[in-house]
């Protein structure tokens, strides 16, 4: 055997060319297995079922033409070398799939065995270089986040002896300060509070990168969330003069998301906002809703500040990037914090976006889902495009043995919630995302497809369950009620509008039991 | 003075411990140390704290060993540990939690946060020997 391919797939539909190929593979390598199909499916089945060390392709099959030929060729076996066969007259075709990831390409009628031999070697050697080179990346980008990982680990145990000790001074435990001490003091304390900012923003653009954000998403008052941000970012708005408004729409519906991560975007925001507007400005916090799309909520923060140019707008949200003119001689981050808002509402499944003209301020604006129960319920409910008959809904209340709680109550909490997710059944019950922050008592929520009766043993299976949890007897005592989802279905109803009446329904009976708790 | 909430704090940099044992006394509770995971088994099982402070990185098994070790203990079980970490939540918080550690902090931790984690944290005992200034 004197060529590199011991197994080839030729994909060709023209049967002149595909003797002319065999031909010329003969006269080169003799012993190369040749398997032949004439449409794109076929060659797709043989893909599936063993991996050639080489594929000859025609672009322009039966089932498929052009590009797109390549790319699904690709997409089923992303690691086998592929020559294109081209036509004398679509030569260009042929090099923008060599663009695309085709290793060469061959006229046909104008190649010779010696060609053939070669092209076909040349693939294979190439094809190798582009995986090692693509393992190198892939090896690159976890030494990195491990780097990055370790070297804020080392930045921290400095930084934390140097936070301890001037809180030490600051704090008079040392001795007393005189007032100008203190003074400097709380400027080192603030730097050291800055590189603490700039190695979690390290950390979490690292975790962006890769995709391993953690979101947590829950049922969300978005109203209760901005009032918090704003409050944090009041201080640092009033040394400036900067007021802070916030025009909610009254209409702004719950939204499903991390409230940690929503309160994150706010305060990067509100603290942009806050950086980039002059003395005596304005900033506006707005939520709003478009009639186009009911089930998004939009929120807004709008400063009167100098705005951006065009130019920086595409970039502001890439890493590292830092404003040249920046106003603020105490730039105090590394240019991460909107690369990294971004991000997070992006696994949200919302966008972030800026509107801004030079001298006229900015408004960035964020999306998020608003919290659809009947979104939630629709695939536990429906069994063979029809309602499942009947619905329970169990009230579970965690009651802290103690108050305030002992141990790690978010612990007990999320023990808990683990376990009502293990004892219901996947497909035909739905524990409810959490409602607000744990606090002191929380109650869960289960829609159950399944009645009364039966619901007693599902709660038998919960109590058993949680009561097998090591020292949760002595942190919690767990109340359950149920009771029945009557939603009052009405004949000639739609499936969707069936399935809505349900969740209105049991929208209603939590409501309910919420407000009487707050009472 | 006996009155006093004992803590034991594991970490292996000696500054550091210096200043928590600084800012600990200051909000009145008794100080004991241990500098490395073999003997802060031993300092916890000679001195008996009510509650421990706890570093991750340390010599001689680390941070989860001796969360193990703790956990084993019929006389050190059911003594709470706080974590007090440089380490990465993400990677370190859920495990720690699942030894038995009652909290996690990540260095540099805000003091006022801390020493309230602190006080829920300690078992019962003369409440009003814990109140800060």
């Amino acid at each position: 055997m004197n060529g590199p391919a011991a197994h080839v797939l030729l994909i060709e539909d023209n049967p002149g060319d595909v003797d002319l190929v065999r031909l010329r593979l003969m006269e080169s390598q003799p012993d190369a297995e040749v398997e032949c199909v004439h449409r794109l499916s076929d060659a797709l089945a043989a893909l599936g079922r063993e991996t050639p060390s080489l594929v000859l392709l025609d672009l322009n099959l039966p089932d498929s033409r052009g590009a797109e030929t390549f790319r699904k060729i690709r997409e089923r076996a992303p690691d086998v070398p592929v020559v294109v066969l081209s036509g004398q007259d679509d030569e260009a075709l042929a090099l923008k799939a060599v663009h695309q990831g085709v290793q060469d390409y061959l006229v046909k009628g104008e190649f010779s065995s010696k060609h053939l031999e070669r092209a076909m070697r040349y693939a294979v050697e190439r094809q190798a270089v582009v995986r090692s080179l693509d393992m190198a990346r892939k090896q690159q980008i976890e030494f990195k986040n491990q780097f990055l990982s370790h070297v804020s680990h080392e930045l921290r145990t400095p930084l934390t002896c140097i936070h301890q000790y001037v809180t030490l001074l600051l704090d008079g435990l040392a001795g007393p300060v005189t007032p100008d001490q203190s003074d400097h003091l709380k400027t080192v304390l603030k730097s050291v509070n800055q590189l603490h900012a700039m190695i979690r923003d390290l950390l979490e653009a690292t975790r962006a990168e890769s995709g391993k954000l953690r979101v947590e998403p829950r049922c969300i008052a978005l109203g209760r969330l901005i009032e918090q941000a704003v409050a944090m970012m009041r201080p640092a708005a009033q040394a400036k003069q900067i007021g802070i408004e916030i025009g909610m729409d009254c209409r702004t519906p719950l939204v499903f998301a991390d409230p940690d991560r929503i309160l994150e975007v706010l305060i990067n925001l509100l603290d942009n906002a806050i950086k980039f507007t002059p003395a005596e400005g304005a900033i506006t916090l707005r939520t709003y809703l478009q009639e186009t799309e009911p089930e998004v909520v939009y929120v807004s923060v709008s400063d009167t500040g100098r705005g951006i140019s065009p130019e920086a707008r595409n970039l502001i949200f890439e890493r590292l990037y830092q404003d040249p003119d920046s106003i603020d001689n105490n730039r105090s981050g590394l240019g991460l914090g909107l690369f990294i808002c971004r991000e997070l509402i992006r696994r949200h499944q919302g966008n972030l976006t800026v509107a801004s003209e030079l001298g006229h301020g900015s408004t960035f604006t964020f999306s998020v889902q608003a919290y659809s129960l009947a979104k939630l319920l629709a695939p536990v409910i429906i069994y063979q495009e029809k309602l499942r008959p009947s619905f329970v809904l169990l009230q579970v209340d965690l009651i802290p043995v103690s108050c305030p709680p002992r141990g790690n109550w978010p612990e007990t909490w999320k023990a808990c919630l683990d376990t009502l997710r293990r004892c219901v059944y996947v497909d035909k019950d739905l524990v409810l995302p959490p409602t607000g922050s744990p606090g002191a008592t929380e109650t869960f929520f289960v829609v159950a497809s399944t009645d009364i009766e039966r619901a007693g043993i599902m709660t038998t299976r919960i109590r058993e369950q949680l009561g097998r949890l090591s020292d949760f007897d002595a942190r919690a005592s767990v109340s359950i009620t149920t009771m029945p989802v009557e939603a009052g279905l009405i004949a000639g109803q739609t499936l969707d509008e069936q399935v809505r009446a349900v969740a209105e329904c049991v929208n209603e009976k939590i409501m309910e039991i919420l407000g009487k708790n707050n009472r | 003075m006996s009155s006093k909430h004992k803590i034991l704090v594991i970490d292996d940099d000696p500054d550091l411990v210096r200043a928590l044992r600084l800012r600990l006394r200051a909000n009145n509770y008794e100080i004991v140390t241990a500098g490395d995971g073999y003997s802060a088994i031993a300092v916890a099982q000679k001195e008996r704290p009510e509650l421990i402070v706890l570093d991750l990185g340390l010599p001689v098994g680390d941070g989860f060993v001796v969360l193990e070790r703790l956990q084993k203990s019929d006389a050190l079980s059911g003594v709470p540990v706080i974590v007090l970490s440089a380490r990465d939540p993400v990677d370190n918080e859920a495990r720690a939690l699942s030894l038995g550690a009652a909290a996690f902090f990540q260095k540099p931790a805000d003091n006022e946060e801390l020493l309230n984690v602190i006080r829920v944290t300690l078992p019962e005992r003369q409440p009003t020997a814990t109140r800060l200034s």
